[in-house]
């Protein structure tokens, strides 16, 4: 650890060196596979047109593809595995229990069953099942904290009602379904997959500026997670007013996986993975709040080049990538769970 | 970049001065309770400054709930709790734990956390999103560190320690947290003798080098006479006896609030009271 001073006015920094390291190196890596993700495609380009496309100039074919389609939805896949990644970590810790993630205790499920509701009832556009996904999110997040909420929130109870209530919303889904027309159904299904298919400046635009609003807040609220960690009794008594740090970091972790979703639907696994994949990466000294989000953005953006090209020319839904390599670690957990009989 | 190095400093100066005859930490008429279970009705104590006052009583008899609502853990349902002449659930919380610590009985740790990095937490209500680690905590941490004996552990993980050097660290970061009153929720529980006297050792040193006022809830009434200045036996939610040990312990008192036929004499060692359990062959017929 790092500690950065200024003697007047009194200011004082954390810095953790191995989280910043292993940040620059998911960033690098990260950043590698973006630029390779706006190279390939049906129209092939070098990746020397890619940078000066992305930099204004280069041919006018090139600048095309490469600024209005393939951009737009490499960037989008960058800001819902950053959102994804960070509302996972923040979630994680204050349950202290890693399958407390907005994936698998209901947020993203509450967001998918809305998302289904304005497709099929309402037949809503593309911005008005953006604002029910959203809607549906922050629903499902304060019916999960009500049902789990007696005297304060603890991790496993939150895992349960959230397994219960993500049962229910899928049942909704579900059902939707099954009464829905043939075309609404296959649009709906595709947003259930989680897909980065055709998203453009729309879809930067609110995303980034979400991004952008919840990212500090979640880190400035990140230094009370050091206490909570210690147990409820043991942050009171060190002066962390508990609920309400608790509360405000839900809400900011629940916004990500609100504004994920969505941008791209419930993109399976990734706030469950991302936050571990840190972890390990960072060690235990660090909050790695950063480094989740950047493990998620990295880990959206390689699993949509690896879905666009692996069965080329056929395209999957990134969420169809992220299932199949977040599933056999969730089963991971589980196991380890039972094994150790602590629920995580 | 700019770091100072100061003489560790173990407490900061919040010795505030209570009106005359007050003691700062005190509870007045506090109704205890969790939820609709009423724990203890109209508890009146005073916690002497500076001394060592222990809490002791049968299981479930509201030792460690009183403690709670003491530490500002438990808010009371009537009545309140004082600290330096201020209904302590009206102050602000960050406030409160600058001047009173509190163990909670059984704290775990996180998994995989170092011992430095567990005791620095301590120092969380002197800090805030510009001021993350100054050099007075890094001070405080030190010097906790070797008042505890656990600065050669500062790098180990905690899951790797034993009970009795476990339950150091967790003082340590009480320590570190520079309150001049320390709460303890039964801190010996789970430790074999040795390591009970040892952290017993430890506290009391920590009262006289720095005036510091201990709380501490005990199960063993030797212990908790030997080490206590001022002891508060409790039953059924209410306070039996309070005083020095000597005054307060009786055989009648002893069978009162623990059901146990006892015969008292001084402790060879200390001149404590030194309660020794009479088994049922050796009980004299009235």
């Amino acid at each position: 650890m790092w500690v950065l001073r200024w003697p007047r006015p009194e200011v004082s920094l954390r810095v953790h060196g191995r989280a910043v390291a292993v940040t620059a190196a998911l960033l690098a890596v990260g950043f590698a596979t973006f630029a390779w993700s706006l190279s390939v495609g049906d129209f092939p380009i070098p990746i020397g047109d890619v940078l000066a496309g992305l930099a204004g100039g280069g041919s006018e074919d090139a600048g095309f593809i490469v600024r209005t389609l393939r951009l737009p939805r490499a960037l989008t896949g960058v800001l819902v595995g950053a959102a994804f990644g960070l509302s996972g970590a923040i979630f994680q810790r204050v349950a202290r229990n890693p399958l407390a993630s907005p994936d698998i205790v209901g947020i993203e499920a509450g967001a998918a069953a809305a998302a289904v509701v304005t497709i099929v009832v309402l037949g809503g556009s593309t911005a008005q099942i953006t604002i029910g996904a959203l809607a549906g999110a922050v629903l499902a997040a304060v019916a999960i904290y009500a049902l789990a909420h007696r005297r304060g929130v603890t991790g496993h109870r939150l895992v349960l009602v959230g397994i219960g209530v993500t049962a229910v919303l899928h049942s909704v889904t579900s059902y939707l379904l099954t009464r829905a027309e043939v075309h609404d159904a296959q649009r709906a299904v595709v947003w259930l997959t989680g897909s980065l298919h055709a998203r453009g400046w729309e879809h930067v635009r609110p995303t980034s500026v979400a991004v952008a609003v919840l990212v500090p807040v979640a880190m400035a609220l990140g230094r009370h997670l050091r206490a909570l960690e210690l147990g409820d009794d043991a942050a009171r008594g060190l002066g962390t007013r508990v609920e309400g740090a608790r509360a405000a970091l839900l809400l900011t972790a629940v916004a990500l996986a609100a504004v994920g979703t969505a941008a791209a639907g419930p993109v399976a696994f990734v706030a469950l993975v991302a936050p571990q994949v840190a972890r390990r990466l960072v060690g235990h000294r660090s909050l790695a709040l950063l480094p989740s989000a950047a493990t998620g953005a990295l880990l959206v953006v390689a699993a949509d080049l690896a879905a666009r090209r692996l069965l080329s020319p056929v395209e999957l839904p990134v969420g169809i990538f992220t299932a199949v390599l977040g599933a056999p670690y969730l089963l991971h957990l589980l196991v380890r769970a039972n094994r150790a009989g602590t629920g995580g | 970049m700019h770091v100072t190095t100061t003489e560790p400093v173990l407490h900061e100066p919040a010795v505030r001065v209570a009106p005359a005859g007050q003691a700062r930490l005190r509870a007045e008429g506090a109704c205890l309770a969790y939820d609709d279970r009423v724990i203890a009705r109209d508890l009146d104590i005073e916690i002497p400054d500076g001394r060592i006052t222990v809490i002791v009583g049968a299981n479930a008899c509201g030792k460690s709930t009183l403690l709670r609502g003491l530490a500002r853990l438990l808010r009371p349902r009537a009545g309140s709790v004082v600290l330096d002449g201020h209904d302590i659930h009206r102050l602000p919380t960050k406030q409160v734990a600058r001047s009173l610590g509190i163990l909670p009985q059984q704290p775990v740790a996180p998994g995989g956390i170092t011992v430095a990095d567990l005791v620095g937490r301590g120092r969380t209500p002197h800090q805030g999103l510009l001021r993350q680690w100054s050099s007075d905590d890094e001070a405080a941490v030190d010097a906790a560190l070797a008042a505890t004996g656990t600065a050669e552990l500062a790098d180990r993980c905690v899951d790797e320690l034993s009970g009795g050097q476990r339950q150091r660290v967790w003082i340590a970061l009480a320590l570190a947290q520079g309150t001049s009153l320390l709460l303890l929720d039964e801190p010996t529980t789970f430790l074999d003798l040795a390591h009970q006297v040892d952290v017993l050792d430890l506290l009391a040193e920590l009262n006289q080098r720095d005036g510091r006022t201990v709380v501490l809830v005990l199960h063993d009434l030797n212990l908790a006479s030997r080490y206590a200045d001022h002891l508060v036996a409790m039953k059924d939610g209410a306070i039996v006896a309070e005083g020095p040990p000597a005054e307060v312990i009786s055989e009648s008192l002893v069978a009162d609030v623990f059901g146990l036929h006892a015969h008292i004499c001084p402790d060879p060692v200390t001149g404590t009271p030194l309660v020794i359990p009479v088994p049922a062959g050796h009980r004299r017929r009235p």
